[in-house]
């Protein structure tokens, strides 16, 4: 033991070079003071591992964390204590419990927000362009090639454009805040038919009630333009909820409260995106020479982001459903017309003939999209509301 | 018999820890059958591949407790569309499953945030019933339905951790738990509950051995504790290094909050307080890692400290020089005289500092003293920044001498690494020696000193760790940070070479019962002939043959002695105030064998007797 009386001891101390950490001295404090005699040895020692002792969380913690520091049951014996998990009782006991309580500060700062980069950001948003930017290069080339390239060609430039937009939406959807982490399921499948209805849809539709079909008809493009150029507003909409909704869950004490507060948030973005995507389906419209307001367009616009604001939650199957569903019902209007041409089938065609007389063939697709997008909104709105759907993005 | 082995990010991966005592049980015993359950810690472990096994080895079943790269687990999306839709989304019960499945982890963890009141031990108290519970529940649970992974990364989840935690009784760290924290725990604790989803608790995997013996305690047992509780198989846990310890030290680099930290705590200290309560038998590897066992409610009873075993015959010839010389009187040549030799891993927890302060003691009184630091190559930065820092202190501190005016100087003190041409291997590092120093502030189980102990050589180290128990009054020990003592308790040694020579002798003696492969593999085969005879597995299938007809002798004429020979001793009796209705009996507390297949396995002998 070194004893301060000891002649070697003041010797060998003033040779110490002065690079000897003072961790090393400090330490051997405790034990000095212990001997010297102050009242409280557990004092001194308490004040060497505050650290320890304030971070833990439980005796056995601290127990382990002296231990690491080299204490031994003989050590503990010289705090009067019998051994190391005793003397941690007492030190966990000792630490005054204020220093232990506040538990909010070092967690908001530990929930990582997605996308912090500024550079990561504008990666997405340059991919969310893209797709808008396919389909106008060949609605632009289209128009201006009108009556100088032969059919053959154009339609050659039209399934070029088609490819260049569908990859480009890939891209867009494998990262950024779109990016489902556990895929979409079918979801793509139904997408499909739901787009190509928007496009030929009406017209078949149309056909089929005057006695068709009759032979090729003319798409209407602009619906599809419109939501290509929404990709980078729905992006951007899914990226502000998601952000948002973690900072609310980094500072919510209880479940119900962080549901009520991310319901108000999820309708704003979903009003948020409306907005963007209304005046894109208009212009488009006046660019394109659409038809009347974009109605079933926009319900499209609102289902498609609904349904992927969901999967990339996690949660794929609501959204997948409800497109299904929505295929369904588009699929089945033409189909009930079809059926009631056989001989006592015809009251099938009712319904169609109703809504077709009262909203013109755009109202099919328009009750369709519209109906599936409300459903999941309002499904929406309760798992997202949902902490756990928040841990994965 | 049929051992299954069960480990945890070590055996049979190549990278793993304590693969080593594994390799040699499974070598080492070769009369018995060992099935391996491996559960692999890191991608990077299962790229690294296996060691080689053992004809011994019938069987090795692998399961990753990892995550993969994105977050979600291989095959959560196999449901079906619609089996998903009516079941209600992410819901992947029905609805008596998931009141089946909140009612099991309500108890579980209730258990894990509530403490139990001052006063009581650990494994007892309801805290400790209400956890085995909850865990047993959820086992059967997922034995019977499967996505348990699922489940607990629902809503369910998180709503019942946060009831939980705000009920009375709970401490105030747990109490200020917010939304993020219990997800955060919902996920780790999915993570560890991961070896209940496994697909080993069928009739031929772990219903099939005879005996589990779990290489580590925590997730590695959790297998154990099923077979347990499923088949009957006896558990017995060997621990070399107390999880719940581990857990605490690494638990301070995560970037959980305290609450986090606080439930991780509770689960995992409430985790070890059962398996050893389930374990029939348990060997702690040292007296420090017995102690916590005990702390955390494991009954002294059970407990048998073996310790770890080390390959002796590498230090055979050092150690035999060494008594032969000692008892010729010469020992004056048994290693360098006035060597010190200090052999480890240089990094701060060593103390080389003190070392060499306590070494310019030495000088002081033994000019002619030299130190000789044989250390393995310094892998990351502290390590390289410390062992520099050393040199530094060694070259100010120690001058180079020379032996006459045209003589080149050489520092007293030498870092070198073992072989080169100098020092071939580790026993000549040791034998190199008159002195083997050892200035630990943090150590477990000091294997250098053993090796030194085989090698006959005397020691003086630093009480810390497991040092007393093993050096067992065959060395001189100071206390830590201590260079004043060290110094001088060197300089006793290196005056009497009589007392080193003797005291060497004593230590390798002590080394060579203690720490020997052999003790330890004896120890082990002694142990599984003792839980296989006093708690053997039952089963219905081994006493009917292929059409149901009862097999003459499946049961041992043994069974029919004087009283019960499957009865345990009087204090491993199940105690009848512990056992709870409704649970079946504990294993050894049953009558040895049912009674119809007694009565007509007795048939026969009666038979023959007649």
């Amino acid at each position: 033991m070194t004893r301060p009386d000891d002649p070697a001891i003041p010797a060998s101390a003033q040779e110490r070079p002065a690079e000897i950490r003072p961790r090393t001295t400090a330490r051997r404090t405790p034990g000095g003071a212990s001997r010297r005699g102050p009242a409280d040895p557990v004092k001194t020692l308490l004040h060497h591992h505050r650290d320890l002792c304030e971070r833990a969380v439980d005796p056995l913690e601290i127990a382990a964390g002296l231990e690491a520091h080299g204490l031994t049951d003989r050590t503990a014996a010289r705090y009067r204590h019998r051994d190391v998990f005793a003397l941690a009782e007492e030190l966990y006991a000792r630490v005054p419990p204020r220093t232990r309580a506040p538990a909010a500060g070092p967690t908001t700062g530990s929930v990582p927000v997605p996308g912090p980069d500024a550079d990561a950001r504008a990666a997405w948003t340059l991919l969310a362009l893209l797709p808008g930017a396919a389909c106008l290069a060949t609605a632009g080339v289209l128009r201006v090639t009108e009556g100088v390239l032969g059919d053959g060609t154009r339609a050659l430039v039209t399934v070029v454009g088609a490819v260049l937009a569908c990859l480009a939406l890939r891209a867009c959807l494998a990262r950024g805040p779109l990016r489902a982490p556990e895929g979409a399921g079918r979801a793509g499948m139904y997408g499909c038919w739901l787009l190509s209805y928007a496009v030929y849809g009406e017209e078949l539709l149309a056909q089929v009630m005057t006695g068709g079909p009759d032979g090729p008809w003319d798409g209407t493009p602009a619906p599809l333009l419109g939501l290509a150029a929404a990709v980078a507003p729905a992006a951007w909409c899914a990226h502000l909820f998601t952000v948002h909704a973690q900072r609310r869950l980094a500072g919510s004490r209880a479940l119900e409260e962080f549901g009520a507060g991310v319901r108000p948030l999820l309708l704003a973005s979903v009003t948020l995106f409306l907005g963007a995507l209304l005046p894109l389906l208009l212009l488009a419209d006046l660019g394109l020479g659409g038809s009347g307001t974009p109605v079933a367009a926009a319900c499209l616009g609102v289902l498609f982001f609904v349904a992927r604001l969901l999967a990339a939650h996690g949660l794929p199957e609501p959204g997948t459903a409800a497109l299904a569903a929505a295929c369904a019902v588009e699929a089945g209007a033409p189909a009930l017309v079809l059926a009631a041409r056989l001989p006592g089938l015809e009251p099938l065609a009712q319904p169609v003939n109703a809504l077709v007389s009262t909203g013109g063939t755009g109202a099919v697709s328009a009750l369709a999209c519209g109906g599936a997008a409300v459903g999941l909104l309002l499904h929406a709105a309760f798992a997202l509301s949902r902490a756990s759907a928040h841990t994965r993005s | 018999m049929r051992i299954g082995l069960l480990t945890d990010g070590g055996y049979p991966y190549a990278t793993g820890e304590s693969r080593l005592w594994c390799d040699r049980l499974v070598r080492g015993l070769p009369q018995h059958e060992f099935d391996l359950f491996a559960l692999s810690r890191s991608a990077h472990q299962e790229d690294q591949g296996w060691v080689r096994l053992p004809p011994r080895v019938s069987r090795v079943r692998t399961a990753p407790l990892w995550t993969p790269e994105d977050g979600t687990l291989r095959g959560s999306g196999e449901r079906g569309l619609l089996a998903r839709l009516v079941t209600g989304g992410e819901q992947s019960y029905g609805r008596r499953d998931r009141r089946r499945f909140a009612e099991c982890l309500t108890a579980l963890a209730t258990a894990i945030c509530t403490r139990d009141e001052a006063g009581t031990a650990a494994g007892e108290g309801t805290g400790a019933e209400l956890f085995a519970e909850g865990l047993h529940g959820l086992a059967e649970l997922a034995r019977e339905r499967g996505g348990l992974h699922l489940a607990l990364r629902s809503e369910d989840t998180v709503r019942i951790l946060e009831a939980a935690s705000r009920a009375p009784g709970t401490g105030r760290t747990v109490q200020s738990a917010t939304v993020p924290d219990h997800l955060a725990f919902a996920a780790e604790l999915e993570r560890a509950l991961r070896p209940l989803s496994l697909d080993w608790y069928d009739q031929e995997s772990l219903g099939a051995v005879d005996l589990c013996h779990a290489a580590s305690g925590g997730p590695a047992a959790l297998p154990g504790l099923l077979a347990k509780r499923f088949f009957g198989v006896p558990l017995l846990v060997t621990e070399h290094g107390v999880p719940l310890r581990a857990h605490y030290l690494a638990a301070c680099d995560t970037p959980y909050a305290p609450p986090v930290r606080a439930l991780l705590a509770g689960f995992h200290g409430r985790l070890a307080t059962e398996v050893y309560r389930q374990a029939a038998l348990i060997t702690p590897g040292n007296t420090h890692v017995r102690r916590w066992q005990q702390r955390c409610g494991a009954d002294p009873a059970k407990q048998r400290t073996v310790y770890p075993g080390m390959a002796a015959e590498r230090f055979g010839r050092v150690g035999e020089d060494a008594e032969r010389l000692g008892a010729a009187g010469d020992s004056d040549d048994a290693g360098g005289p006035d060597t010190l030799v200090w052999v480890g891993r240089i990094e701060p927890a060593k103390d080389l500092v003190a070392l060499l302060h306590a070494f310019a003691e030495v000088r002081r009184a033994e000019p002619g003293a030299r130190l000789r630091l044989f250390g393995a190559p310094a892998d990351g930065d502290e390590a390289t920044a410390y062992r520099a820092h050393c040199e530094a202190l060694a070259a100010q501190l120690f001058p180079d001498e020379a032996t006459g005016a045209h003589a080149e100087g050489v520092c007293p003190v030498t870092f070198e690494e073992i072989g080169g041409p100098e020092v071939p291997d580790l026993a000549e590092a040791y034998g190199a020696g008159g002195v083997i120093v050892l200035s630990s502030v943090v150590e477990g189980f000091p294997v250098s000193l053993v090796e030194a102990m085989f090698c006959g050589r005397a020691t003086v180290s630093t009480d810390v760790g497991a040092v007393v128990e093993v050096i067992g009054g065959t060395g001189l020990v100071v206390p830590p940070r201590n260079p004043k003592a060290l110094a001088d308790a060197c300089v006793a040694l290196l005056r009497d070479p009589e007392r080193r020579a003797r005291l060497g002798a004593a230590a390798r003696a002590r080394a060579l019962e203690l720490f020997t492969v052999e003790q330890n593999l004896a120890a082990f085969r002694g142990m599984y002939l003792e839980l296989i005879s006093r708690t053997p597995v039952r089963r219905e299938a081994d006493t009917v043959d292929a059409h149901g007809d009862p097999l003459p002798f499946a049961t041992p004429p043994e069974a029919r002695l004087l009283g019960h020979w499957t009865q345990p001793g009087p204090h491993l009796r199940a105690q009848p105030g512990r056992a709870r209705p409704g649970e079946p009996e504990p294993q050894h507390a049953r009558e040895p064998e049912p009674e119809g297949v007694c009565a007509v396995a007795a048939g026969p002998a009666g038979d023959g007797d007649a």
